[in-house]
């Protein structure tokens, strides 16, 4: 039995140590749990070491390299200093691109960085989830804003268009109703509430659609990119700034489109 | 009268919702023309970029365009040199470095560059590096924003502190600013400092010539530049020699996926809203003037001129409203461009929205068709219009 367990404990002494390839790696090279692996740092070949692959991993979605083969793999620490430190730079083995720590409270993400910054002024330290002014995707949020902008212009114009449509195809029942003694104020409300109504109803068509559309273009990114990162994602308070936008545009394209015939004279209304 | 012209007189009717109309389209196809301008514009102006530095062929460590040293640059640039169809050859290397002046200290990637005739930049203005200066002379081509930021023009001196690994206790090197230069993939916001191989490798306390991490070969006339990659590849089959167009043809693969993605759904749904709503506006119009239509048949106007003037009357739409966007779509890519070029890092010479020929040809054309697509229904509508029912049904009505 001990004789055994010592011989089970030098077996595991000797064994490769241990490596996660990522999904793509394990696709492309044929590599399956228990596989020995050797990984060299030089082109060439030389300054090699063997690894046992111990698991595959679905590689983090970063949507700063979606475009990229996740071909990669993840040793102990230890192991990758082992294989990849300078033997001329001492140094190079006490050297790491970069720490992340989880903190207990990540509210306080941002006043444990000043504090570390302030300790140690020679290291770059950020919260993961800061968003900088100047940052790729802030940048891209206010383009993908802009561009909305531009529809929405776009769009009120054409509803201005059909509403205008709409108020001369009733100039006669206006008429009519003016004639019985419907104050303006009241027809007004009503036009308002009319386009209050369709752009509504059009803003909730809209976010159904993004819904309904949402995992086919993912699904489609997904698998053009090999990635799992989401590309599209309609979010509750997204559709409601989408609605909260359409509904006043509905409601000054409904008055602005009847405002001429309602301060028309009636029997003009009548073609009289 | 023609069909054109009865037509344009309903348009003129009709004209708060034609001009409505027209404003929507325009703005739609704005955006339209934008994101065609988008669809190829950091690929036109990155080709444009490395075409213009005057190098046909560049040298790397790695597969990618990942910035690590060459091992026995030197040699392999005297090698490259030999190769027949080479014209020219420069070695570069950057750094971060601090730069002190009068105003204060900042910092600006430093570039050395290798003894040649040719220089990856474009001088504006002073003589630029004399290779035949001493070896102990220190000359700098500094970018154009340099002298405002910094307070030294050509002719000043400057101290310049290499910072090897982000910080240096290095000692600072004196060098004199011999030229104003625009360096094409510079970053907007940040300086650079471009200087001799030797004054580099000074700065950096080096005892040998550090290592470039690029190496740009020029091509003579006529040469062909895939031979000549081969030919580069075959002296050092551990490096990777790439010409402007695999560059390009990277850069399409890997960074511009995102935009060109984005410009086709974008144009996808702009044209088919478009389509949609100028569907939409000439099918109510319709419905609002079918009795004039009805008249107009029993008049004795054929079918075929009714479909006609209906036709003519979506392209009056369409088509005022696609040129109209040419200019807005102008004006708007202005606007859009400088916002995405707000992105760290960017080459200044770097634009998105980048206008070519064919962009106008296909915008011309979606719009062309969607104007044909759009008076479709509204023209079978018409076509199909009983006249008798349709006037009993108006005078009842």
């Amino acid at each position: 039995m001990v004789a055994a367990a010592a011989l089970l404990t030098l077996a595991m002494l000797q064994a490769s140590p241990a490596i996660l390839v990522s999904r793509q790696l394990a696709a492309r090279a044929h590599l399956k749990v228990g596989d020995e692996v050797t990984l060299a740092t030089e082109p060439n070949g030389g300054r090699t070491a063997t690894f046992r692959v111990t698991g595959v991993y679905e590689p983090t979605p970063d949507p700063m390299r979606f475009t990229a083969q996740r071909i990669e793999a993840r040793l102990h620490l230890p192991d990758l200093i082992a294989l990849a430190a300078d033997p001329r730079d001492p140094a190079s083995a006490e050297a790491i691109g970069a720490i992340n720590v989880a903190l207990t409270d990540p509210s306080g993400a941002r006043a444990f960085a000043n504090d570390v910054a302030s300790t140690v002024p020679t290291v770059v330290v950020r919260p993961a989830a800061d968003m900088r002014e100047g940052d790729v995707f802030a940048v891209i949020d206010r383009f993908h804003v802009a561009i909305s902008i531009v529809t929405v212009v776009g769009a009120t114009a054409f509803l201005l268009a059909l509403m205008l449509i709409r108020a001369e195809e009733r100039r006669e029942t206006i008429a009519v109703l003016r004639l019985i003694g419907i104050s303006q104020r009241s027809l007004l409300a009503s036009v308002a509430v009319e386009g209050l109504v369709i752009a509504t109803a059009g803003a909730i068509f809209g976010v159904a659609l993004a819904l309904a559309s949402e995992r086919l273009v993912n699904a489609y990114f997904q698998a053009r990119y090999d990635t799992a990162l989401v590309f599209i994602r309609v979010t509750a308070p997204l559709a409601l700034r989408s609605v909260a936008v359409a509904a006043p545009l509905g409601v000054v394209a409904g008055i602005a489109a009847s405002w001429t015939l309602l301060r028309r004279n009636i029997l003009s209304l009548f073609r009289r | 009268m023609t069909p054109l012209a009865l037509a344009w007189r309903t348009t003129v009717r009709y004209r708060a919702r034609a001009i409505l109309a027209i404003v929507g389209v325009a703005v739609i196809g704005a955006l339209l023309f934008d994101m065609l301008l988008l669809s190829r514009g950091l690929l036109v102006s990155f080709a444009r970029l490395l075409n213009a530095e005057g190098f046909d062929v560049r040298i790397v460590a790695t597969q990618g365009l990942t910035r690590l040293p060459i091992p026995d640059s030197a040699a392999l640039a005297q090698a490259v040199r030999a190769v027949p169809g080479v014209a020219d050859v420069v070695a570069i290397r950057a750094e971060s470095a601090d730069v002190r002046t009068d105003r204060g200290s900042r910092r600006v990637t430093l570039v050395g560059r290798s003894g040649t005739n040719a220089n990856p930049w474009r001088l504006v203005r002073g003589p630029g590096l004399t290779d035949a200066a001493s070896p102990a002379a220190c000359e700098a081509v500094v970018d154009r924003a340099f002298p405002s930021a910094f307070g030294a023009d050509v002719g000043a001196q400057i101290q310049v502190t290499a910072l090897p690994s982000g910080q240096s206790a290095l000692p600072a090197i004196g060098c004199r600013i011999v030229g104003i230069a625009d360096f094409g993939f510079s970053a907007s916001g940040e300086h650079t400092v471009a200087t001799t191989m030797a004054a580099l490798q000074r700065a950096m306390g080096d005892t040998r010539e550090g290592d470039a991490e690029v190496i740009l070969v020029s091509t003579a006339a006529g040469a062909e530049r895939e031979a000549i990659v081969r030919a580069i590849g075959r002296l050092r089959p551990d490096v990777r020699a790439y010409s402007n167009a695999d560059v390009v043809e990277q850069f399409d693969r890997n960074g511009f996926a995102y935009f060109r993605q984005i410009s086709v759904v974008l144009s996808t749904l702009t044209t088919a809203f478009a389509f949609l709503l100028v569907a939409t506006l000439l099918t109510v119009s319709i419905n609002q003037r079918l009795g004039e239509i009805a008249v107009l048949r029993a008049l004795g106007i054929a079918r075929q001129r009714i479909a006609r003037m209906l036709f003519w009357e979506s392209a009056l739409l369409v088509g005022v409203g696609a040129l109209a966007a040419l200019p807005l779509g102008g004006v708007l890519a202005v606007g859009l461009d400088r916002l995405l070029r707000q992105m760290p890092g960017l080459p200044e010479g770097l634009h998105f929205f980048v206008f070519e020929p064919r962009a106008l040809v296909v915008h011309l054309a979606v719009f062309g068709v969607t104007a044909a697509a759009s008076a479709a229904y509204p023209i079978w509508l018409a076509a199909r219009l009983p006249i008798a029912e349709t006037l009993r049904r108006e005078i009842v009505g």
